[in-house]
């Protein structure tokens, strides 16, 4: 006990000598980070309490308070992305359980084309959805030629359109982890399941679809965040009708040539998704208690 | 967007210390075929006649200056604008005066230059409908865009307030020459939006960029839109069924300022003096349908008269539209701006 | 426990064959289990023994075959309807459920009354040890603790089939023992048709009723442990089960010789073409006295005595320069006595312990 204390101190010095050589190893990427985003954010946030004369004002926060266009832009944002992450998971959990059972040489090929869109510019997929899709476009000619329908359908230009375009561009974020947390299940337990008196449908219900949960929450949470943030595809999808935040943003950098009134939108988006993804932690993690283990 | 906005923040702030000063003169425009028009009738004929490199580049409009301003990194010598957009910034500080005794104004339109922003070209926002719908005698006049019984088919219109209440009003039956006064309150602004709701059901889509304008008349998406006369006739060019009146149209200019610092800001003033001239004016219809701002730019010979009825500045046609109130437009953009997007999100 | 129908059901497999392209997993398997009977398959890795469970337990579809349980042919029955209990390799116990949870799955899809569910449940868990951990994880659970939580969920339906895949390869030794003796109680008790499989011979030995050795999916040998150690029906089986050495006979007539010298042996040797002499180290004896009369005698030298604690063992050289082993007990007299390296000594091998079987590598 006696010999200790000159020991322990010895040790304490090692111990912060090793935290300052993480430290050190680490401080570029610490370094990156605070540039790319701590400061910019900071900045965001500062320049949100600017007004229009440059000094410290609420009037950004105010505005949105007052004008009920405000209310109801973010009202539509969070109905686009919950939509949208509706019909993701409605499409994308299926699928990617086909993807699952095949055989992986067929899967892989599958995941390519489930991927290819990412290899192509986000703003050309809209377009061509806009080809598409449009009164004049390749979907309502074949269709009318076709004898499908008469007058062609408006799927374009409003919230059906929007929402296409999305589903479409948000897919592979939801597949690809539900993928990841499929494939990670062990076929035994589903066999187990059977083997015990469970059908398929139980089966697939009882085991394997709770087991799959944390990629699924992972896969939804990720779509919906990242649709929360929408610019390129409701405004050239959604007509003009559409109205997302983001689409607000630009308008208002235009509108008031001031960031403030930008920074204010961006700041509200930024706290609203931050808590957001404080309640889905909290989710996850009791997930993680229930589903943990493998 | 947030992350987009921050990274065009960050990669502003790391672009202007990086650059060098190797051009004697940096201009800045909307790019597309608009600025390819400016660059082979204005900046490239002048800089070679006054002997300097002028490097162009694309910008997104007073944002963009502002941030350079308030960052005290000015790289911009030279911008063009929305006139309406250039008396803001002026108003807010951000743009040089520009000086009147280097650059000749002396035969321009009168509402075509103001102290911060010098007009370089002069267009036309108007109505075009689908020839294949409504034939060579589409509607007339914003009643008739209005009209959907007689002129049954549909809309589309802008999406921001630029432009946007003045035909609304004409649509109700105000005379043009009182569009600006009723629209001096609220309660007018108002009016025109509910006269936009009125025809809402009708707008299919609306529109926020020249070339969607465009891109709706040529694909047959809507029979009617609101625009810009420069786009329908290049629309036109590529084939689209597409026709536009100037009657009730809003007549309206694109104009140059200086930012407030710009490096090189005298040599900036000569070549604005040197482009407003009418030789480099009178080339600029060759490449877009838009009119000079320079009345000697006529007289050149360089226009030929077919040529010269056809642009929104000849003198019959700017007599049958409604020329674009800057005042009003400084006085209430923002507000009409807001009680326009809440009419859109409603 | 059993409640209803107690008694358990024979299992019976014909000409069952499986391939996966070229390999045949399953080559013309004929098994017949008795009611209540312990049954091992025993083979090397890739021998087929999962792909046989799998086959019974309905997840592997054979490309041709029969199998009754009973006197039902369940061989088109889905999985979920053949009513047997498995324990896999891996466990497989449901990690989003808890320990009670597991184990009243089965139940809860028979449609029991929640009141017997967790009376059962808790019986269940108290036939394997585990009492009162019904509320906990499965994370929580330490590996013997899965494997008996595993054992749990399959009987407590009360299968009158139990099919076990290596259940116990994942334990240290001192547990696998332990349990051991714990899953042959268990099946006394509870009396349903088991099939299990192991690669480990001791483990066989120790458990089954019969075993089944497996190679390249057949099945080589079906017997009593001790006759399969006894009486090895080929050199696969023998060399698998058990250390021995194979020394090379000559046939004719009824006289068999090992390098000229006539063996005596009390068993008759199989009628194959080829015979081999299957020496077991513990079979086999170092004579201190030299040739021992009534007995088959080996000249050898000593290449390497190795002491082992309870044991030792000797690596002999025969004259014709096969390696012998043989293990010897350690008592005092005995350990002094061990011969030194290069030492010539005598091996006898008794008439009783001269085992002659197929001498065709298999
Ligand atoms: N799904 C499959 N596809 C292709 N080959 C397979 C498949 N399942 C098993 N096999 C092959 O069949 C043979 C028997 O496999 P099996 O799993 O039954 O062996 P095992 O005796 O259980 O081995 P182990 O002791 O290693 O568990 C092996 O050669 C294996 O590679
Ligand atoms: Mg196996």
């Amino acid at each position: 006990m006696q010999a200790t204390p000159a020991n322990a101190s010895g040790l304490r010095v090692d111990e912060k000598l090793e935290r300052m050589k993480l430290f050190g190893l680490s401080s570029p990427a610490l370094l990156l980070v605070l540039v790319i985003l701590v400061i910019p954010v900071g900045w965001l946030f500062y320049v949100s309490f600017l007004g229009g004369n440059g000094q410290f004002s609420l009037e950004n926060y105010q505005r949105m308070v007052e004008r009920s266009s405000y209310m109801r832009i973010f009202r539509t944002t969070f109905e686009v992305s919950l939509v949208t992450t509706g019909l993701c998971i409605l499409i994308g959990y299926p699928l990617a359980y086909f993807l699952s059972q095949i055989p992986p040489r067929i899967a892989n090929l599958c995941m390519i084309t489930v991927l290819l869109p990412f290899w192509t510019s986000l703003l050309v997929r809209t377009y061509a959805w806009l080809v598409l899709l449009q009164k004049q476009g390749l979907i309502n000619e074949w269709a009318m030629a076709l004898g499908l329908w008469d007058e062609p359908i408006k799927m374009v230009h409003n919230m059906t359109g929007t929402l296409i375009g999305m589903v479409h561009i948000m897919l592979p974020f939801l597949i690809l982890p539900v993928y990841g947390s499929m494939k990670a299940v062990d076929r035994d337990y589903v066999k187990a399941a059977a083997n015990l008196g469970a059908s398929p449908r139980r089966a697939f219900w009882d085991v394997f679809f709770p087991l799959t949960m944390p990629g699924l929450f992972a896969g939804t949470l990720m779509v919906f965040i990242l649709c929360l943030g929408f610019f390129v595809t409701p405004a050239v999808l959604g007509g003009g009708k559409v109205i997302m935040v983001s689409m607000k943003i630009v308008s208002n950098i235009e509108l008031f040539v001031s960031w403030g009134a930008a920074s204010a939108l961006g700041v509200v988006l930024l706290a609203l998704t931050f808590a957001i993804l404080w309640v889905a932690s909290r989710f996850l993690k009791l997930d993680q208690i229930a589903g943990g283990g493998h | 967007m947030k992350h987009k906005m921050t990274f065009t923040l960050v990669s502003a702030l790391f672009a202007t210390t990086a650059m060098a000063h190797a051009d004697d003169l940096t201009v800045a425009s909307w790019g597309g075929s608009y600025q390819e028009a400016q660059s082979k009738a204005l900046f490239e004929p002048a800089a070679k006649a006054m002997g300097i490199d002028v490097k162009q580049e694309t910008y997104g409009g007073m944002s963009d200056v502002k941030l350079q301003v308030s960052t005290g990194q000015v790289t911009l010598d030279i911008v063009a604008s929305g006139s309406g957009s250039a008396a803001r910034a002026g108003a807010e500080g951000m743009l040089e005066e520009l000086d009147y005794d280097v650059i000749d104004v002396s035969n321009f339109g009168p509402t075509l230059y103001s102290k911060y922003c010098v007009g370089g070209d002069v267009f036309s926002t108007t109505y075009a409908w689908n020839t294949d719908t409504y034939g060579e005698n589409g509607p007339q006049s914003w009643a008739d865009f209005w009209d959907v019984e007689k002129f049954p088919g549909k809309r589309a219109y802008r999406n921001k307030v630029a432009g946007a209440l003045e035909p609304a009003l004409m649509a109700d039956g105000v005379a043009p020459e009182d569009v600006y006064k009723v629209l001096d309150s609220e309660e007018g602004i108002e009016r025109a939006l509910n006269k936009i709701r009125e025809l809402r059901p009708n707008i299919d889509v609306f529109w926020s960029s020249g070339a969607q304008q465009a891109q709706l008349m040529k694909d047959g998406e809507v029979d009617m839109t609101t625009g810009w006369n420069g786009r329908f006739d290049n629309a036109k060019k590529d084939g689209a069924k597409v026709a536009y009146s100037y009657n009730q149209a809003l007549l309206d200019y694109d104009c140059f300022a200086i930012p407030k610092g710009a490096p090189n800001k005298d040599l900036a003033m000569k070549f604005l003096a040197e482009i407003s001239k009418p030789e480099y004016q009178d080339d600029l219809p060759k490449y877009i349908t838009y009119g000079p701002t320079n009345n000697l730019a006529f007289e050149t010979g360089v226009i030929d008269a077919a040529t010269a009825a056809g642009l929104p500045s000849s003198p019959e046609n700017a007599a049958k539209q409604l020329p674009i109130s800057l005042e009003w437009y400084a006085k209430w953009e923002t507000v009409a701006s807001e009680m326009y997007q809440e009419m859109m999100t409603e | 426990m059993r409640s209803q129908d107690s008694d358990a059901l024979p299992i019976s497999i014909r000409g069952v064959t499986k391939t996966y392209g070229a390999v045949h997993a399953l080559d013309d398997v004929s098994l017949e289990v008795k009611s209540g009977e312990f049954i091992t398959l025993l083979g090397p890795s890739g021998s087929g023994k999962t792909t046989l469970l799998m086959v019974i337990a309905g997840f592997t579809r054979p490309d041709c075959g029969s199998l009754k349980f009973g006197e039902r042919e369940v061989i088109r029955t889905p999985p979920h309807l053949r009513d047997l209990g498995m324990t896999f390799q891996s466990y497989a116990l449901f990690p989003h459920m808890s320990v009670a949870g597991n184990v009243a799955y089965p139940l809860k899809l028979r449609k029991l009354q929640k009141a017997e569910i967790a009376e059962r449940v808790e019986k269940a868990l108290e036939t394997v040890q585990l009492g009162g951990y019904g509320d906990r994880r499965i994370t929580q659970l330490s590996g013997g603790q899965k494997q008996r939580v595993a054992l749990a969920r399959s009987i407590v339906f009360e299968p009158r089939i139990l099919l076990m895949d290596e259940p116990l390869s994942a334990l240290d030794k001192k547990l696998r023992d332990q349990m051991q003796i714990e899953l042959r109680h268990l099946h006394e008790k509870l009396g349903m048709t088991t099939v299990y499989v192991t690669h480990d011979q001791r483990e066989a030995l120790t458990m089954s009723d019969r075993i089944a050795v497996v190679n390249k999916g057949r099945i080589m040998q079906l017997a009593s442990p001790r006759e399969l150690y006894e009486r090895p029906a080929n050199r696969f089986v023998a060399d698998f089960i058990g250390d021995s050495t194979f020394l090379p006979v000559e046939r004719s007539g009824e006289q068999v010789s090992y390098g000229g010298m006539p063996l005596k042996f009390v068993q008759a040797p199989p009628d194959t073409p080829t015979l081999a002499l299957m020496v077991r180290p513990e079979r086999i004896v170092l004579s201190s006295e030299g040739p021992r009369e009534g007995a088959n005698n080996f000249a050898a030298t000593a290449v390497e005595v190795v002491y082992q604690g309870d044991s030792y063992l000797l690596h002999a050289r025969l004259d014709d320069g096969t390696l012998i082993a043989l293990r010897g007990g350690v008592r005092g007299a005995s350990l002094s006595a061990l011969p030194n390296v290069g030492d010539k000594v005598t091996l006898t091998l008794a008439p009783e312990d001269t085992v002659l079987i197929d001498g065709s590598e298999a």
